[in-house]
């Protein structure tokens, strides 16, 4: 019941998506045909790419194509290459997920192990050098920290091939530098979560039942720190994908962040607008998917919904 | 006796050497890796509109006429070619029992099929104005394509020799769709084994070729990596062998590596400020102060980073270099300047002009925009410079020049030859022509050469052109772009044309 409500719920706002999409791309400034026909066509020349793009249909019109294009790929089809936009996003959109959930995943390993040192001994060495390498993770551009990784893994050790994504070998790099921001939001998340459930009462109990200390932090207090981690780890997954447009450029990954770019610096429309329709669609259902995991986690807000 | 020897020693050695050259010419070996910065969406040549498709298009492609790494007009797939006495139709013989790489034959039909492909209104090509004076062409037997032309034109062989006119298999084309972008179908030295979108691709020897180019590689593999950081790194480290846009700050870099180093090859590329000729650009002597007030040493070797030459003329380097004119580099004179701006009427302070610049489209192109405007503050001009991003910039610079609101722009310009460019700039009222230049001598003379097929004649009638407009000043001349690639000491005879295309015809790897 819950699902079919929330999905119900999502679709007025994919609607509402397309909508401002396509009316925000239009106002890109730039005529896509002008910028096709380059700069020593003649009006009449543009005139006519103009034409043959059917940019000259009234909004409504090419709205209508738009919406039709969601289930007709032969209707929306990117103005440079021709074909379908669907086609494009497809092969691009298994790198970017490569580079995203591996991020994300390690970075939520790394995360969370260290946020469980630095909760076990606050205050120690290793609290500190954490807490400095998280703020650095924190707050160094993606864009500078991968440009620093080519340069030392790639040029100096020589050990990692410095951009392109033919090899699996190409593809650690960018899972390394982009798994550094969720890697320092959730060592300090969990570190704080857990140093306020580890003064907790039923933790005493299970202490006394004779559970060891790690038993104890592992299966009771860290399933609580958990619930919190899940929405962060939603929030920064839709982040991460937003954030694909900087790392496939750096590495010279084919995704749907370099395509994304591409398309906008050509003002190829359908491309811009569905990508970005289709990153929409990721957020609402990684929304979704937060939820149900955090209902699965914390039975509670079962409970809510229950008296609701 | 010992020099007996040594003439001995040399003569065996250059035995073995011409063996092995010989060997290498008629064997492909070795992978040439390439790292490029654009990502070739499309090498359909009806809408591929950069260098490195143009480069994969000659590979792949032929044309009837092509160009050398000088831009020198050469045969291709054509044998002989005459103009008819009334010069309104070309007649093209072409070589015969050629096949496309998938086996269907190249004759006359063909080639004319692949025109009037282009020229069709409904393949929407980039490129139907540029060659809407071929008119349409005609398949004659086997070997002979005849093009009616739309107006007599005297420059249609620098048009068929650009790699927009290279041969596309339609039949093929038409099977396959938009995926013929990718694949395209062709009959040069080379054939596209792979393309994995924005990514890379890979060309192989085309087995069936049987023309003056063929491969000397056996792969050619292309890396496409928009971020100039990572694409040095690429070269640095050794992954590839070739680099494309090596930005100025990595120059000493690339050039300190043991085994590559930069090389700088001219491009056709004219960089220069437009002006909207009315208010005070009107006046002939503001022009002429404007171009005088700036430094263009000090622009291309400080800004640039050495990436430029002063422009000493209207087109760049390559542009038909046999009509091209050049002129004394302009002077660098602000008191100069100073006095013209007096004797028009404006004392300092008092003229306003305002000009757009791209960010990001030529190199360092907001810098200069901010040196020039300082220039410009140093003769007591109020200058503004407007910078925007590149698709509201393509809108300024595209607007009729009644409607501009401010007085010049940034435009940088490589086209398909002299009358071309020309013509589309300053004729009076053409469409493409956005500074609102009027000139009746300008105006008779363009016409005059589109028609004229004597090469003494469109050279005295160029070269008058090139006069009056070097003259006139109606731009801010700038300078003409220079390219920089890294490349691997292992590659040998690698050519660039002045457009950017890398050719690939007589590169070998040691």
């Amino acid at each position: 019941m819950f699902v079919l409500k929330r999905l119900g719920s999502a679709l007025p706002t994919l609607f509402a998506v397309s909508l401002l999409v396509f009316l925000f791309v239009d106002l890109i400034p730039g005529d896509p045909a002008q910028i096709l026909a380059g700069p020593t066509a003649s009006n009449e020349e543009i005139e006519s790419i103009r034409k043959f793009l059917g940019l000259n249909e009234p909004l409504l019109t090419r709205y209508g194509q738009f919406l039709r294009g969601i289930w007709d790929p032969s209707a929306a089809t990117s103005f440079r290459t021709h074909r379908p936009v669907v086609v494009e996003l497809s092969e691009r959109l298994p790198n970017t997920l490569i580079v995203s959930i591996g991020g994300l995943a390690l970075g939520l390993v790394v995360g969370t192990i260290a946020g469980i040192v630095c909760a076990m001994r606050p205050g120690g060495l290793a609290d500190a050098a954490i807490t400095v390498l998280t703020l650095a993770g924190i707050s160094m551009p993606i864009y500078w920290l991968g440009l620093l990784c080519i340069w030392l893994f790639a040029v100096n050790l020589g050990w990692l091939p410095a951009a392109g994504a033919s090899t699996p070998a190409h593809f650690v790099l960018p899972i390394l530098v982009i798994a550094t921001r969720p890697a320092a939001m959730f060592s300090r998340l969990v570190a704080t979560s857990l140093l306020e459930t580890m003064g907790k009462d039923y933790l005493d109990t299970a202490r006394a039942k004779g559970l060891s200390e790690t038993r104890v932090v592992l299966f009771h207090a860290l399933r609580n720190s958990l619930i919190a981690a899940v929405s962060v780890a939603g929030v920064q997954f839709g982040g991460m994908l937003g954030g694909s447009v900087v790392t496939e450029t750096v590495f010279g990954i084919p995704g749907v962040g370099r395509l994304l770019v591409d398309a906008v610096s050509r003002a190829d429309y359908p491309v811009i607008q569905y990508a970005i329709l289709m990153f929409a669609f990721f957020f609402v259902v990684i929304n979704l998917v937060t939820d149900l995991l955090t209902q699965w986690l914390d039975p509670r807000t079962r409970d809510q919904e229950r008296a609701i | 006796m010992r020099n007996l020897r040594r003439s001995c020693y040399v003569a065996a050695l250059s035995v073995g050497v011409s063996i092995m050259a010989l060997q290498v010419q008629a064997q492909p070996a070795g992978t040439l890796r390439i790292a490029v910065g654009a990502d070739p969406a499309t090498f359909d040549p009806a809408f591929n509109d950069l260098p490195v498709g143009n480069a994969v298009d000659l590979a792949v492609m032929e044309g009837l006429f092509r160009l050398d790494p000088q831009n020198n007009v050469q045969k291709n797939l054509a044998t002989d070619y005459a103009f008819s006495p009334d010069g309104k139709v070309f007649t093209v013989k072409i070589r015969t029992g050629r096949k496309f790489s998938n086996g269907d034959p190249l004759n006359a039909e063909a080639v004319a099929a692949s025109f009037n492909r282009m020229l069709d209104e409904k393949t929407g090509s980039i490129y139907r104005g540029l060659y809407a004076s071929l008119g349409t062409i005609k398949a004659v037997g086997e070997d002979t394509v005849e093009f009616h032309l739309a107006e007599p034109n005297g420059h249609i062989l620098m048009l068929l020799s650009n790699t927009a006119a290279s041969i596309v298999n339609v039949k093929a084309l038409q099977a396959m769709g938009a995926e013929y972008g990718r694949k395209p179908v062709g009959s040069g030295p080379y054939m596209v084994e792979k393309f994995i979108g924005g990514e890379g691709f890979r060309l192989v020897p085309n087995p069936s070729y049987s023309g003056d180019y063929p491969a000397t590689l056996k792969a050619i593999d292309f890396t496409v990596v928009p971020e100039d950081g990572s694409r040095m790194a690429l070269l640095e480290t050794g992954s590839v062998d070739v680099v494309e846009r090596v930005p100025p700050e990595s120059m000493p870099a690339i050039n300190a590596l043991k085994d590559a180093k930069v090389i700088n090859p001219p491009s056709m590329f004219s960089i220069n400020m437009e002006m909207v000729l009315r208010g005070p650009l009107a006046d002939p002597r503001v022009r002429k102060a404007l171009n005088l007030a700036i430094d263009r040493e000090g622009i291309t070797k400080g800004i640039l980073g050495g990436l430029g030459t002063p422009s000493v003329g209207m087109v760049g380097p390559g542009t038909q270099d046999e009509l091209r004119k050049t002129f004394p580099p302009i002077a660098f004179d602000p008191e100069g300047a100073k006095k013209l701006l007096a004797e028009a009427g404006y004392k300092p302070g008092q003229l306003t002009l305002s000009f757009t610049c791209p960010t990001g489209r030529y190199i360092k192109d907001s810098q200069v925009c901010q040196a020039l405007a300082g220039s410009f503050e140093d003769i007591g001009i109020k200058a503004t410079p407007i910078v925007v991003d590149r698709g509201t910039w393509t809108k300024v610079v595209g607007m009729e020049p009644a409607q501009r609101t401010d007085n010049m722009g940034i435009v940088g310009r490589a086209t398909a030859g002299m009358d071309y460019t020309l013509y589309r700039l300053f004729f009076t009222g053409v469409g493409a022509n956005r500074t609102g230049y009027t000139n009746p001598r300008v105006d008779a003379l363009l016409k005059e050469g589109r028609a004229a097929t004597d090469p003494a004649k469109q050279k005295e009638i160029y070269g008058e052109i090139q006069n009056i407009v070097w003259s006139d000043q109606p731009f801010l001349f700038l300078w003409y772009q220079t390219q920089a690639l890294g490349v691997a000491n292992r590659v040998q005879g690698l050519a660039i044309q002045p457009n950017e295309t890398l050719v690939f015809d007589k590169v070998t790897l040691k």
